[in-house]
């Protein structure tokens, strides 16, 4: 997947990426500071945004192919079981209630698939809207901050699924996230945004050993700071 | 039936009749209202064109159109010279449900615009980004629109039930074919038979508390199950 000359204005703020490559069949890393423009670059990829100018090639995918989680997701206002199934339902797909039983036993929802989906709390929330994107089986996954408020038993459970699917059918991932700990242990390539451009891209071990670049730097030493 | 009498109610075939007569033309001209207000509702929050905002603030004015306009409006072009003079339906129960078909319309459509301005985004959002087309958007839209649907048609139901003006220019109140209980009120109280007028009052009242209690009985579920 190939971004070329992407811009796109939203109020004051001007995302504007020169070049990007998405690898295929890799979990890429998006990581920035508030305000450099991931979230805007993740929904332009998932069709969601309409850019100004500039344009993505997608390859050989095609937008059903992709899917995408937000921090806040928005949950159906129907029950667990149905938001679940929402995308296997419009793709008339069936699975298996085994395949159904073990997605809600990973978002710890066993026993709640009745429950109305919007009391849910806003980990549980997180949880149900990852299976749901993955449920279908999708070729790219995006996931803007969508593992952001999950307690850690939890994050290890979809860090190991995300692995787990690498191994056996390998998929394209796009994961955005302010945690780099989170970015460096799982990700192929990571992208560093900075005032709505990307300012580089590399291996995580290229990211956390850039000293030419002042931002990455003081980025990269600020986590290290914090988990010294 | 003699304590009714005592406190000042009267129930007897006319008033049955207009009871009937009324809630029957409540029905129609909110069934009609609704095949017109909500697709043009749909219309107008999915699609933009030149002149769309000129049609939203004439929409708006017609919300507030005072019956009164509307009847003389029905009147003048159902009355023999009119444009549709010849089809003789000036004094029938048809020229009242187009009078009052024309009074809620707007307000539907205006309502329906509204609410799904504030939910459409994070639908289609959602709905996109598990690769629905646009048919299923749709549909998914008006499933999670469903108890504001029934909220804006409730109200339309209580503005056509409670409407005097229009009904009684276009209508004529003539016993037994056009009388409704609003106009046949004004009648009663103007030949002094405050029984009847009472009867209607009451009975009036108690379907705007029903109507009001479907309305929030359709609401209380999710306001009580929502975790926000």
């Amino acid at each position: 997947m190939k971004i070329i000359e992407l811009q796109k204005k939203i109020g004051t703020f001007h995302l504007n990426v020169n070049e990007l490559s998405i690898e295929e069949k890799k979990i890429n890393g998006v990581i920035g500071s508030n305000g450099s423009g991931k979230s805007t670059l993740v929904k332009l990829i998932a069709g969601l945004l309409k850019p100004d100018n500039g344009s993505i090639d997608y390859g050989v995918f095609n937008m059903r192919d992709i899917t995408i989680t937000a921090q806040r997701p928005y949950m159906l206002h129907d029950s667990v079981l149905n938001n679940l199934t929402y995308p296997l339902k419009i793709r008339n797909q069936k699975v298996s209630n085994e395949v159904i039983s073990e997605w809600l036993n990973k978002c710890g929802l066993l026993g709640k698939e009745q429950q109305f989906a919007p009391s849910l709390s806003s980990g549980e929330r997180q949880k149900l809207s990852f299976a749901r994107a993955l449920i279908f089986k999708p070729k790219v996954v995006i996931i803007d901050e969508t593992m952001a408020n999950l307690d850690p038993d939890s994050l290890a459970i979809f860090e190991r699924t995300i692995l787990d699917i690498q191994k056996t059918d390998p998929i394209t991932w796009i994961i955005v996230s302010h945690q780099p700990g989170q970015i460096f242990n799982l990700c192929d390539c990571i992208h560093f945004m900075e005032n709505g451009g990307v300012l580089c891209s590399g291996s995580p071990h290229d990211i956390l050993l850039n000293k030419k670049n002042p931002t990455i730097a003081k980025y990269m030493s600020s986590y290290m700071i914090k988990n010294e | 039936m003699e304590s009714l009498q005592n406190i000042g109610i009267q129930i007897n075939k006319e008033v049955i009749d207009i009871i009937v007569l009324t809630l029957k033309l409540a029905f129609c001209s909110t069934f009609l209202s609704c095949l017109i207000g909500i697709p043009f509702g749909i219309f107008l929050e999915r699609t933009q064109f030149f002149g769309k905002g000129f049609i939203l603030r004439v929409n708006r004015t017609l919300m507030g159109l005072p019956p009164v306009v509307a009847g003389l409006f029905v009147y003048l072009i159902l009355m023999r010279r009119g444009i549709f003079g010849r089809w003789n339906l000036l004094f029938t129960f048809q020229a009242m449900v187009i009078a009052q078909t024309i009074i809620i319309t707007p307000i539907m459509s205006g309502m329906f615009y509204t609410t799904a301005l504030n939910m459409a985004p994070q639908i289609k959002n959602f709905a996109k980004s598990m690769g629905a087309n646009r048919w299923q958007i749709l549909l998914l839209l008006l499933k999670e629109m469903k108890n504001d649907i029934y909220f804006i048609i409730f109200t339309g139901f209580g503005r056509s039930i409670s409407e005097v003006g229009a009904v009684m220019i276009v209508g004529g109140n003539i016993q037994y074919k056009t009388r409704t209980m609003t106009t046949a009120i004004s009648l009663m109280r103007n030949k002094g038979d405050y029984g009847e007028a009472i009867t209607l009052g009451i009975v009036l009242l108690a379907i705007a508390f029903f109507i009001q209690w479907i309305v929030d009985f359709l609401r209380r579920y999710e306001n009580i199950h929502e975790n926000y």
